[in-house]
């Protein structure tokens, strides 16, 4: 049994030097653009990146507890090998493919949590991704809890929420709050569309009187190209020297930095990166694997996301990743992993005090598992609960997450 | 009440004139006559009374039964396909949508024939492999088949059929292009998908459990006595069959049973591998076997498949998702139950459920509660605007198709097992509504794809001639692509995107008229009639 808590005598006073700094970020090379837009009054909190790790991620490879005996007796092949892991505890290591991320590790601002997941076990990759997203078991909630978050602070403009790199709207955001799904945006751009052939304001009269289902994205669409028309001309180069890799996750986050830069309306984002779900040839740690390449390329885009952020804008922005599942902890014949229970998070940002791993480790021996899997023992939704508390301002925690406290790992300082 | 609930209740009301005019116009291509009565707003008054929440999907669809059948069971009226409807009537062209065979196909074969190595079997692809004319692991083959996919949803005449393949392929997906389905992906779609799509589920069921690209892809090849893979046991119950109704046993026990389907490394083709079948009684959903031999395993899987396949949580599954796709996204729970019995009494057979579904009053009753998805807006827009593939190449299809990936549903290639999704709110997003506004101008007007065959003049091969004034354009222009015309304010709006009235009269000179016309036909298929299937 491992606990890793600690406490922050220093949480108030931490808290006015980070605002302080907030402030003068903002000042300098935000303010111009931020005028562009009303700035919303209801929301100072962090911009909430939540990155969607689908197909069910394997945190055991990610954050690796190398001081249990039975993980590399359950995983023969494709354990990742002590000598390789990096950012190292006395227990835990993270795999080599994180490397990128390593100074945000080692400087404070990122850290994980284990053995979190969903209060039951859910091994259907759908009905599991529905329930995190939705994250009211036992409730008739049909919304997103980041919808729901959205309403506690009256959230009003498509432009607070956006999911980007995605044509179809997120499941996380269903709900009366508006959002808006992105795939970029330089392709906010609609053909033909100028002053002396006004195709987008046509439309708008067109969807005036449409059902309310079609007339609400016609809506959102035409919005969005003004905003998108701004944003364009603006241009964009990511700050100090940040290079996104070329993926879909990579070029998803780049505009999302560009959103939190230029927009200081933006309250939360959502990405996804998919294909977790290894159940054949996860590999050694080496490149070339799947699970090694699929780890670096993540790290790289995150990294560079950081990068690009700066310590000034990274003060306001926390990302968190999410999985529906963990991956079961002995491999299967096809050198991989079928779907478990327990995983991994890591959350990253200014207000995070990182470098170690987070929460009760419940071991791995038999005796220790949950039907062959890692045991949960923080709900997600008490670790985001925290950071919604102390980094968004969510005072009632109910209406977003209905019968959960928030956890008191202390994973963040408070605003 | 949900919008579409409104939507049926209203639906009566707006019938006749409407009908009447719009089938006339959409059978000809040629304008009606400027006092036949299309908007709701010339309905009497006294339905307003009763309904005091209008319903706002009224009037955006023509109340045709058969234009409702087509906009249903294809992928878009067209021109031809309004024409023939007419001629055959709904019950006879039902008939023959549901024995594709009799159709005649020489547009899609032709096409088809430019893209030869999409129905390619395992052993031809690796024959070519062999022979130097294909590279290993080429995604050639499945390129092809992704971009016929496109080519036939709009050509095709067994319409009716490619919907149902798409249907199928999204139930029993295996993502195409894939890179570990490379020899075998083509060889799934016309083995699997496209022999047993009218035919029955258990047929189709057990054909995919035997096929090495769902083996590959959900892992089962892989599977291993000392170790076996969950990954197809888990989704064969979930998705495939039964639902959500399963429990971890039931997974573990079906992927015990499924040990030894797998796939010749060598051939690339299925072998049972009986060496490496988990002997010992199963029990799975009321199934029960003794699994005692590991040479029985084959047989024990294929009895399960069946047991799945006819139970009644799978027919409920099926005639849910089917009522999905063609009536509501919100099923009527009576028609769902109707269906279920039709499944059962006809052991799984999908011609007779079809045409259960197509005939019921909830179907003629479920106008505009459907709302096309991005691939159906594509073929649709290409579909209605008459406009023909080009004599040769296959540019415009990989066009079409990469059209499709940018809105999102590129037909095969969604990741995970579980298919596209079929509800509107899934797609309800404006980066997916911007990609469609912008290939339906490029489409119009030709920019891209820009070898579609095109009327030579597109404003008389699209309503005959040049009509006296900007509203009759406005008016025809809709007739001919939606079927109705649109109300005052909206008519309205495209004048004065023209900087005109509706009263103001059309120069032969006119942009409008010219190179600006595509606009129009832009901006109309960009509106919410549209938008609706």
């Amino acid at each position: 049994m491992r606990a890793v808590t600690c406490c922050d005598d220093n949480r108030l006073s931490r808290r006015s030097v980070l605002r302080a700094g907030a402030l003068a970020g903002l000042a300098g090379s935000l303010l111009d653009t931020r005028l562009a837009y009303a700035a919303d009054p209801a929301y100072d909190g962090d911009v909430l990146v939540l990155l969607s790790l689908r197909g069910g991620f394997d945190g055991l490879s990610a954050v690796v507890p190398a001081g249990d005996p039975a993980y590399y007796a359950a995983r023969p092949t494709i354990a990742v090998p002590k000598s390789q892991l990096i950012g190292g505890g006395t227990f835990f290591g993270l795999h080599p493919a994180l490397a990128p991320l390593l100074p945000y590790w080692t400087s404070g601002r990122l850290a994980a949590v284990h053995a979190v997941g969903q209060p039951a076990p859910n091994r259907s990759h759908f009905s599991a991704m529905e329930e995190l997203e939705r994250a009211a078991p036992g409730t008739s909630l049909r919304t997103g809890w980041l919808s729901r978050m959205l309403g506690s602070f009256g959230a009003n403009d498509p432009f607070d929420a956006i999911a980007m790199g995605t044509a179809r709207p997120a499941r996380v955001l269903a709900g009366p709050a508006p959002s808006l799904s992105l795939t970029s945006i330089d392709g906010l751009a609609l053909t033909g569309d100028d002053a002396a052939k006004p195709v987008a304001a046509t439309m708008a009269a067109l969807y005036r009187d449409a059902p309310p289902a079609l007339a609400r994205t016609a809506g959102q669409l035409t919005g969005a190209l003004d905003r998108g028309r701004a944003l364009r001309a603006a241009g964009y180069t990511p700050a100090g020297g940040a290079v996104y890799p070329d993926t879909e996750l990579g070029r998803a986050l780049r505009d999302v930095a560009r959103l939190i830069k230029a927009d200081s309306r933006l309250m939360t984002a959502t990405v996804d990166s998919g294909d977790w779900d290894m159940h054949e040839n996860l590999g050694i740690a080496a490149p070339g694997r799947r699970m090694h390449d699929q780890l670096a390329k993540l790290a790289a885009a995150i990294a560079a996301f950081a990068t690009d952020l700066g310590t000034d804008g990274l003060r306001r922005v926390t990302l968190i990743t999410i999985s529906e599942f963990g991956r079961r902890v002995t491999q299967n014949g096809s050198g991989g992993l079928d779907h478990g229970y327990g995983n991994a998070m890591f959350v990253l940002g200014g207000g995070v005090r990182g470098g170690q791993v987070y929460g009760s480790w419940p071991g791995l021996a038999a005796g220790q598992l949950r039907d062959g899997d890692l045991a949960v023992t923080t709900d997600y939704r008490a670790v985001i609960g925290e950071i919604l508390r102390a980094r968004c301002g969510v005072g009632d925690l109910a209406t977003v997450f209905p019968g959960v406290a928030a956890s008191a790992l202390g994973l963040v300082t408070a605003r | 009440m949900t919008v579409f609930e409104q939507t049926l209740s209203r639906r009566t009301a707006i019938g006749g004139a409407a009908a009447a005019g719009a089938a006339a116009v959409l059978a000809t291509g040629t304008p009606a006559r400027a006092d036949t009565k299309f908007h709701p707003a010339v309905e009497p008054g006294v339905e307003f009374v009763e309904e005091p929440a209008t319903d706002p999907a009224a009037g955006l669809l023509p109340a045709d039964p058969l234009l409702h059948l087509l906009r249903r069971a294809t992928y878009g009226p067209s021109p031809a396909s309004i024409a023939e409807i007419r001629r055959l009537g709904a019950d006879a062209w039902l008939d023959r949508q549901l024995n594709p065979a009799s159709i005649a196909d020489p547009v899609a074969d032709e096409l088809l024939a430019r893209l030869p190595l999409s129905g390619l079997s395992i052993a031809e692809i690796r024959a070519r492999v062999a022979a130097g004319q294909l590279k290993q692991y080429d995604w050639t083959p499945m390129w092809q088949l992704s971009f016929a996919a496109a080519a036939r949803a709009i050509w095709s005449e067994r319409q009716l059929a490619e919907v149902m393949v798409d249907f199928w392929a999204n139930h029993l997906n295996v993502t195409c292009p894939f890179g570990d389905v490379w020899d075998s992906r083509t060889d799934y779609d016309r083995t699997v998908i496209r022999e047993h799509a009218l035919g029955t589920f258990a047929g189709l069921l057990k054909a995919s459990a035997r096929h090495p690209a769902m083996l590959t892809y959900l892992d089962n090849r892989f599977s291993t006595r000392l170790a076996p893979n969950e990954n197809y046991g888990r989704e064969l119950l979930e998705l495939h069959t039964v639902g959500l109704e399963y429990t971890e046993s039931d997974v573990k026990d079906a992927a015990k049973l499924l040990t030894g389907l797998t796939v010749d490394n060598a051939t690339g083709a299925y072998r049972y591998d009986a060496a490496n079948h988990v002997t010992g009684p199963v029990r799975i959903l009321g199934f029960t076997h003794d699994n005692a031999t590991t040479t029985g395993g084959e047989a024990a899987a294929l009895a399960l498949l069946d047991h799945l396949a006819l139970h009644p949580s799978t027919a409920r599954r099926i005639a849910t998702k089917l009522c999905v796709r063609f009536v509501a996204d919100e099923p009527p729970a009576g028609l769902v139950t109707k269906l279920v019995k039709v499944y059962l009494d006809n052991r799984s057979a999908i011609v007779p459920v079809l045409r259960a579904l197509f005939t019921s009053v909830e179907f003629a009753a479920s106008a505009g509660a459907k709302t096309r998805t991005p691939l159906e807006d594509l073929a649709a827009t290409v579909r209605i605007l008459g406009y023909g593939p080009p004599p040769s190449g296959t540019k415009t299809f990989e066009s079409l198709y990469w059209m499709a990936r940018n809105a999102g549903q590129a037909p095969m290639n969604w990741g995970p097992p579980n298919g596209y999704p079929d509800v509107a709110a899934a797609w309800a997003s404006p980066s997916g509504l911007l990609v469609r506004w912008n290939f339906h101008l490029s489409i119009a007007a030709g920019t891209w794809p820009a070898d579609l065959v095109r009327p030579a003049d597109l404003l008389t091969g699209m309503i005959g001639g040049r009509p006296a004034g900007y509203g009759a354009l406005i008016d025809a222009t809709a007739e001919r692509l939606l079927g109705v015309r649109l109300g005052p304010a909206q008519t309205a709006a495209l004048a004065a995107f023209y900087g005109k009235t509706p009263a103001s009269q059309l120069k032969s000179n006119d942009p409008a008229v010219g190179w600006t016309y595509p606009y129009l036909m832009a901006m109309l298929l960009n509106s919410p009639n549209f938008a609706l299937r």
